[in-house]
């Protein structure tokens, strides 16, 4: 199996070389994967590509040679009574189908690796998915900001994500309004944020570093503006963080989070900071969603925006 | 109202007010003046020569499977053209909104667009280039081959093949409305719930989006029980199922994917209209409804749509490159086990579209191996190309020219497919351009086929070949203009950029984005060359004049008959003896010389009553559109009116003499199908 893997590599490599200088700071952020979690999605899209280098590179080499050798004006020889042959289709269904078994086999080693419910990847113990003492991070999505709410600490950041290096982070994911898809490119898997349902991903990253997390779903007039920043930070840089933003002037309740979610197009990703956080925010949030509540899109917003700004003014941002 | 409509409604207009014309938008202004000018070119000319009856008889009234594949064809290429010039315009905004840094014109702050315009722009180039570009291009080659492949007179039902046409155009023309009275929707073609609820999407974007593909999925679906019936009842003598040609056999398959997938998007088209006219609750994020619901049955037909795009297309691919290798095509049962086999795979496929959505990694892994079985027939069907091209005698006609360069597409296509259909590669790259780059690849590979098909079929429709040297220069930019785009469409996929941005936060994608921008410049070329081939062959058509088998070295029962086809195909119907019918009779060197006298034949009546159900479909959409209840209420009886009025009509057809026809034989070479047939018959007696 290892060699598999290695001729895979190998094979993959090639075509990537070419498009990524693979220099760290060449702007393609997947081949850059941080953490056990996305470096296992880089090493499955290389052995997957691998495999299939098996079978297409023959193939456009063949389909080319064949269609130079036997054009015309070559006077190659020329067979118009054959057009069947037993062994030869046996193999063309043959060789696709080991293929795709090999495929498949990898697959189904990489989908539990990579679950954002639940990565196997992140295992430190057997058994033990989430490791010993998992940070929780709520996220809510309005139109169109991202609401990063820590119940254990009862702080709440807008497009912010600050997170300790070395430790697994679980989120809880909800939208407010319609489905978006929170994406960390380098970081986590791509996972759907959908108004009144739950879906959950992780991931842990062991270096500090600063990575760009963004929206991947449309989701209106606003959506170009939805980004965030990633930040991974030391334990004690964690800590301290926590304790300034503790002391922020703003609160949040599901009542301040009712006008917080109206339409609003944070243009240059400002991050804002809230303390003293209702734990149970996101709860509401979700509940409230199922039980009908909508932030509807004004129609001047929804055929105007952005560049009529928005009426309501963010409360109260601190940074 | 059952709903909370936001703005003014009155009885008469509905929501229609003087301001929801955007004659203030510059864009649309000048989009305005193009469609107006280029519809006046049509117009005038029509007018000048005095045209009007004869483009009245002779098409818009036709129930000729022909001419209907034709006006498809028109059709599809005029939506093609509109859906380019939309794709132009996303890839102009985004190399012009690259950086927070990035100037803004117009009223955009980045570039421009303002993101609700740029929304419908990409929205509307979804729902062109698949719905109203590629499928009617399809149905039309279907239209105009099928028939005569398996040597039938016409479809099972020409009346209803005339409606399908209709109601296809009928959507089209809803979207080219949408951009001059009101909005079109800016919640992507697949409609993105609970996006295009009412609360989130107030205007009336999501009602033309909505209405324009209801009404022409009805459409198609009446054209899947056409093709299937005339492909199951009509075939001639001795055209056995193991000699039914393949772009047939594809086009069987096809249609049954379209007979049985169309009505689930009915379905959850209609739940999506009882949700935003009747305030239901299918698809809103609480009080009971579910997203999923509309995304589970939206990619149960979106799937098997992909594949009832490409298997016709695989067929093109069959045909050609067994003519122009002048060789049968390699492994014919596998061909046809292979099409089977990915129409029925198509069925289990479609959670693939959101493996990011969070089911389980088991229900995940089954949908990711399903999808990966879709690439065994695939691969099959490539091998058997390939082994066609193998000690063949290859002719670089250029039809054969796109089927080897489509050929490449599709292993590109392939192989990113498969990367994506591991959901562990997917969770890093969906939602990504590096799936539309995928997907481009293999709509691509599609329209790369419609043009192989629309040179390789021509001169059977209209007597004269295409220019060859333009043919050869529209086909090297369009493929360069493809190979730069996409390319670089890949690379941005893999930097991390996401779909449908109107403004694209990171400075660092700016050299890849110019670089697709140059792509689009060479497909701009391409446009050019595409025009001067048709304009050159038509000018020059009286010197390419050819007869019934141009290329030489063709196979199968179309090219038996004169070019142009007359408009009742076969004098005599052909007996078939082989699966390569005319392949086979050249190789026995079988005697062509005509009958002595020719049977009778029963020929359909034009009627006006489809291009009226037309006219009311166009009425009851843009009613209910505009919730003009009055207007879509009377246009709605109005067609059950029809359909009732035509059910009680007997005489539907009429005899064509065997002295007629013998006389029409004689002058066969001289018709074509822009003539008038009672000009054909009078020109016949003249000689006579």
């Amino acid at each position: 199996m290892v060699n598999i893997k290695f001729l895979a590599r190998l094979a993959a490599l090639s075509p990537l070389l070419l498009l990524g200088a693979c220099s760290g700071n060449d702007g393609f952020r997947l081949f850059h994967p941080v953490g056990p979690v996305a470096s296992a999605e880089f090493h499955y899209t290389l052995i997957s590509t691998g495999v299939m280098m098996l079978i297409i590179v023959p193939t456009t080499v063949l389909t080319c040679v064949f269609a130079y050798r036997y054009r015309k004006s070559a006077n190659a020889s020329y067979d118009p009574s054959w057009s069947h042959s037993l062994p030869l289709e046996l193999l063309m269904w043959g060789v696709p189908l080991l293929i795709v078994v090999a495929l498949a086999y990898f697959t189904y080693q990489s989908v539990f690796l990579v679950n954002p419910a639940g990565p196997e990847s992140l295992n430190e113990t057997p058994g033990m998915a989430m490791g010993s003492d998992p940070l929780q991070v709520d996220v809510v999505t309005t139109d169109w900001q991202w609401l990063f709410i820590y119940p254990g600490q009862k702080i709440a950041t807008i497009d912010d994500l600050v997170v300790p290096a070395g430790r697994t982070v679980q989120f809880r994911l909800t939208s407010a309004t319609v489905t978006n898809d929170f994406y960390i490119p380098q970081v986590a898997p791509m996972i759907d944020v959908m108004p009144g349902m739950r879906t959950l991903d992780a991931f842990r990253v062991d270096h500090t570093g600063t990575y760009e997390g963004f929206s991947a779903d449309f989701s209106g007039a606003g959506f170009s503006w939805m980004q965030f920043a990633t930040r991974i930070v030391s334990p004690d840089d964690f800590a301290k963080w926590v304790a300034q933003t503790q002391t922020a002037p703003s609160h949040l309740d599901y009542a301040g989070f009712q006008k917080l979610a109206q339409p609003t197009i944070n243009e240059d990703a400002k991050p804002a900071y809230f303390s003293d956080v209702d734990p149970k925010l996101w709860d509401e949030v979700y509940t409230g969603v199922q039980q009908g509540a909508v932030y509807p899109v004004p129609k001047e917003t929804q055929t105007k925006a952005p560049e009529a700004k928005m009426p309501n003014a963010r409360p109260g941002s601190t940074s | 109202m059952l709903v909370d409509l936001q703005g003014p409604w009155s009885p008469l207009f509905g929501r229609l007010t003087l301001a929801s014309i955007p004659y203030s938008n510059p864009i649309i202004i000048f989009a305005f003046v193009f469609t107006a000018l280029a519809g006046l070119a049509v117009v005038v000319p029509v007018l000048y020569y005095r045209k009007v009856g004869y483009i009245f008889r002779e098409w818009l009234t036709s129930v000729d499977h022909k001419k209907i594949g034709v006006m498809y064809i028109i059709l599809g290429l005029v939506m093609m053209f509109r859906g380019f010039v939309d794709g132009m315009m996303i890839r102009t905004q985004q190399v012009m909104a690259d950086g927070p840094h990035s100037p803004g014109v117009m009223e955009a702050q980045h570039g421009y667009l303002p993101p609700s315009h740029f929304d419908q722009i990409y929205s509307s180039h979804g729902t062109l280039m698949i719905l109203f570009a590629v499928t009617p291009i399809l149905t039309g080659l279907g239209n105009i081959i099928v028939p005569l492949q398996i040597g039938a007179r016409d479809m099972a039902f020409p009346t209803m093949n005339a409606i399908s046409l209709w109601l296809t155009a009928v959507g089209a023309m809803l979207i080219m409305a949408s951009l001059f009275i009101g909005d079109f929707s800016d919640a992507g073609w697949v409609g993105l719930t609970p996006l295009t609820e009412l609360p989130y999407s107030p205007s009336v974007g999501v009602d033309y989006w909505m209405w324009a593909i209801q009404i022409s999925s009805i459409g198609t679906t009446l054209n899947a029980i056409n093709i299937i019936t005339t492909i199951v009842g009509m075939r001639a003598p001795g055209m056995r199922w193991d000699r039914l040609p393949i772009f047939t056999w594809t086009t069987l398959s096809t249609n049954i994917i379209g007979l049985t997938a169309f009505p689930i998007l009915g379905v959850a088209l209609a739940l999506l209209g009882a949700d935003r006219y009747l305030g239901t609750h299918f698809y809103t994020a609480g009080l009971g409804g579910n997203l999923m619901l509309y995304t589970d049955l939206f990619w149960i037909w979106g799937h098997p749509e992909v594949y009832f795009l490409v298997l016709p297309s695989f067929g093109i691919l069959s045909e050609v490159i067994a003519t122009f290798s002048e060789k049968p095509l390699f492994g014919y049962i596998t061909m046809v086990a292979a099409t089977f086999a990915i129409a029925g795979i198509s069925w289990a496929v479609w959670l693939h579209h959101f493996f990011t959505m969070g089911a389980g990694p088991w229900v995940n892994t089954f949908f990711s191996v399903a999808t990966m079985l879709v690439g065994i027939p695939t691969g099959v069907k490539v091998f058997n190309w390939m082994f066609t091209m193998y000690r063949g005698r290859i002719t670089y006609t250029t039809p054969m020219l796109w089927s080897v360069a489509a050929l490449i597409l599709l292993l590109v296509g392939g192989l990113t497919g498969v990367m994506l259909a591991n959901p562990a590669i997917d969770y890093t790259v969906h939602n990504s351009v590096f799936v539309i780059a995928h997907f481009h690849c293999m709509v691509l590979l599609i329209a790369f086929t419609i043009f192989a098909a629309v040179i390789y079929w021509y001169p059977k429709v209209f007597g004269y070949k295409l220019d060859e040297r333009n043919g050869t220069w529209f086909f090297a930019t369009f493929t360069a203009g493809t190979a730069i785009t996409f390319t670089a469409m890949f690379g941005l996929g893999f930097m991390g950029e996401t779909r449908r941005l109107d403004y694209l936060y990171d400075p660092s994608w700016q050299p890849l984005l110019i670089v697709e921008e140059l792509g689009i410049f060479v497909y701009v070329l391409s446009c050019y060359f595409f025009c001067r081939m048709f304009y050159v062959s038509i000018r020059d058509r009286n010197l390419n004049r050819c007869g019934a088998d141009p290329w030489g070295t063709s196979r199968t029962l179309e090219w038996m008959t004169h070019s142009p086809v007359p408009f009742y195909n076969f004098a005599v119907t052909p007996h078939v003896n082989a699966r390569d019918e005319l392949a086979f009779r050249r190789s026995v060197g079988a005697d062509e010389t005509p009958p002595d006298h020719y049977e009778a034949i029963h020929m359909p009546k034009n009627t006006m009553i489809p291009v009226l159900i037309g006219v009311l479909a166009f009425g009851f959409g843009f009613g209910m559109v505009w919730r003009i209840w009055w207007m879509a209420g009377l246009s709605l009886l109005g067609i059950i009116a029809l359909v009732i009025f035509r059910s009680f009509v007997h005489d539907h057809g009429y005899l064509l003499s065997g002295e007629d026809i013998a006389r029409m034989e004689g002058k066969a070479s001289q018709m074509s199908i822009m003539s008038e047939t009672q000009d054909e018959m009078a020109m016949a007696e003249g000689v006579h």
